[in-house]
């Protein structure tokens, strides 16, 4: 007689299958990649109607810039965004995976997703991972409790505050908020002070650079604003212009898409009171 | 040779070509230090949601949900390519509306030494008729 736990068929996961050949090849000598310096400023702030989440758009890899107009401000859900700092690729992982358990959670209640579930959900998974999952996040949304604003670091621990900052340029930007918070501020005093604060991070850190990613999150609305500012911008471009090898793909068929069987319409995401 | 000489393997994993031959030492040191908190803690997690349970409603609800639990995790597709779903189960379990690693990463049926079940064989197994693993992968 099989046990139940016999009959349901092994699933996929996390997996630890080549830590033991790994250990076995530093034994014998190989040298292991060592751990990449990663730098990002990430802030965010409460203003009188809600939140405005900021980040710089550098990714390095070490000593080089890997990418100079990436995206760090990720979406979670209508009414909620995070900012990411840390290993983009593990930042974009869990918030990607706890945004489509925010999607099912609200299919299943009907209404509007809040702050602390995303909270929770991220902070149990980091924490379940004891820090390997190197995620370091800011997150800020508005809900039916007003608006909100956690820090979550990458051991699971979370800090609630009324203006954060994170990622290697946190203190040229903390130094910002310190000096010119205040409670009460408007909006586009905030989009300014935020501006200024990853500015500052961009300037004074070498991890952080390039351009300023702003969003925006009042009641039922929200803004991304994407490239706010550019202070960094390409100082040359040559006058001949660029040329570039012709596409070697030729796409010979069309592609028709298959027609959508099921119209989906969204509803029932507001809270009944 | 008597049994009670034999030293039990129990909870080893069959399968020397992929997790090497079994030694003493890496059966008890596990490579990873992530490893034995990653496995102990989705059991510790049960237990705590089935002592709660057994709090709140009383000592035959956890028993009842474990019964049920059984019924619906012997609740399945014959043996074969399209693998069960598991709704009954998942909706009692809780992982309906849970999304996690488990979903999109190394799954076993992606898994490059995979074999497709034997329906006939599978079949056999489950009732009890033949002996062996239901699904011969090395998953």
């Amino acid at each position: 007689m099989s046990t139940a736990a016999e009959s349901v068929p092994p699933k996929g996961g996390f997996s630890f299958d080549l830590c033991r050949r790994n250990e076995m090849l530093v034994q014998k000598g190989l040298k292991q990649p060592s751990f990449l310096k990663t730098g990002t400023t990430i802030v965010g702030l409460i203003f009188q109607d809600g939140v405005i989440l900021g980040a710089d758009t550098r990714a390095t890899e070490g000593p080089i810039v890997a990418d100079k107009n990436c995206e760090k401000i990720h979406y979670m859900a209508p009414n909620i965004y995070c900012c990411g700092a840390g290993t983009a690729a593990d930042t974009e992982a869990v918030t990607d995976m706890v945004s489509s358990q925010l999607k099912l959670h609200r299919y299943h209640t009907g209404r509007e997703s809040r702050v602390v579930t995303a909270l929770t959900l991220l902070k149990s998974h980091l924490f379940s991972y004891q820090g390997y999952v190197s995620a370091a996040l800011v997150l800020g949304g508005v809900d039916v409790t007003g608006p909100h604003l956690h820090t979550i670091y990458p051991h699971g621990s979370t800090d609630t505050l009324p203006f954060a900052t994170m990622g290697s340029g946190s203190l040229a930007a903390m130094a910002v908020f310190e000096s010119k918070y205040r409670e009460g501020l408007t909006r586009d005093e905030g989009v300014k002070l935020v501006a200024e604060a990853i500015c500052s991070g961009i300037f004074n850190d070498l991890g952080s650079g390039s351009n300023v990613d702003i969003c925006v999150i009042t009641k039922g609305k929200k803004e991304y604003l994407r490239n706010y500012m550019l202070p960094n911008p390409r100082t040359y471009v040559s006058e001949k212009g660029y040329s570039f090898a012709k596409k070697t793909e030729v796409l010979l068929t069309k592609i028709t898409p298959l027609r959508e069987l099921v119209e989906v319409v969204e509803g029932g995401d507001a809270m009944e009171e | 040779m008597d049994s009670e000489k034999m030293i039990p393997l129990e909870g080893r994993r069959d399968d020397p070509l992929r997790y090497g031959i079994h030694g003493v030492k890496s059966d008890i040191i596990e490579p990873h230090p992530l490893e034995s908190a990653y496995r102990s803690s989705k059991v510790r997690q049960e237990e705590m949601k089935k002592k709660i349970l057994m709090n709140t409603y009383g000592a035959a609800f956890p028993i009842k949900m474990e019964l049920d639990r059984q019924i619906l995790s012997k609740f399945q597709r014959p043996p074969g390519v399209i693998p069960s779903s598991f709704v009954g189960l998942e909706a009692m379990n809780g992982t309906l509306e849970s999304f996690g690693f488990g979903d999109y990463l190394n799954d076993p049926r992606e898994s490059e030494s995979f074999r497709p079940v034997d329906m006939h064989h599978g079949m056999e197994v489950r009732l009890g008729l033949s002996k062996g693993p239901p699904q011969p992968s090395f998953m």
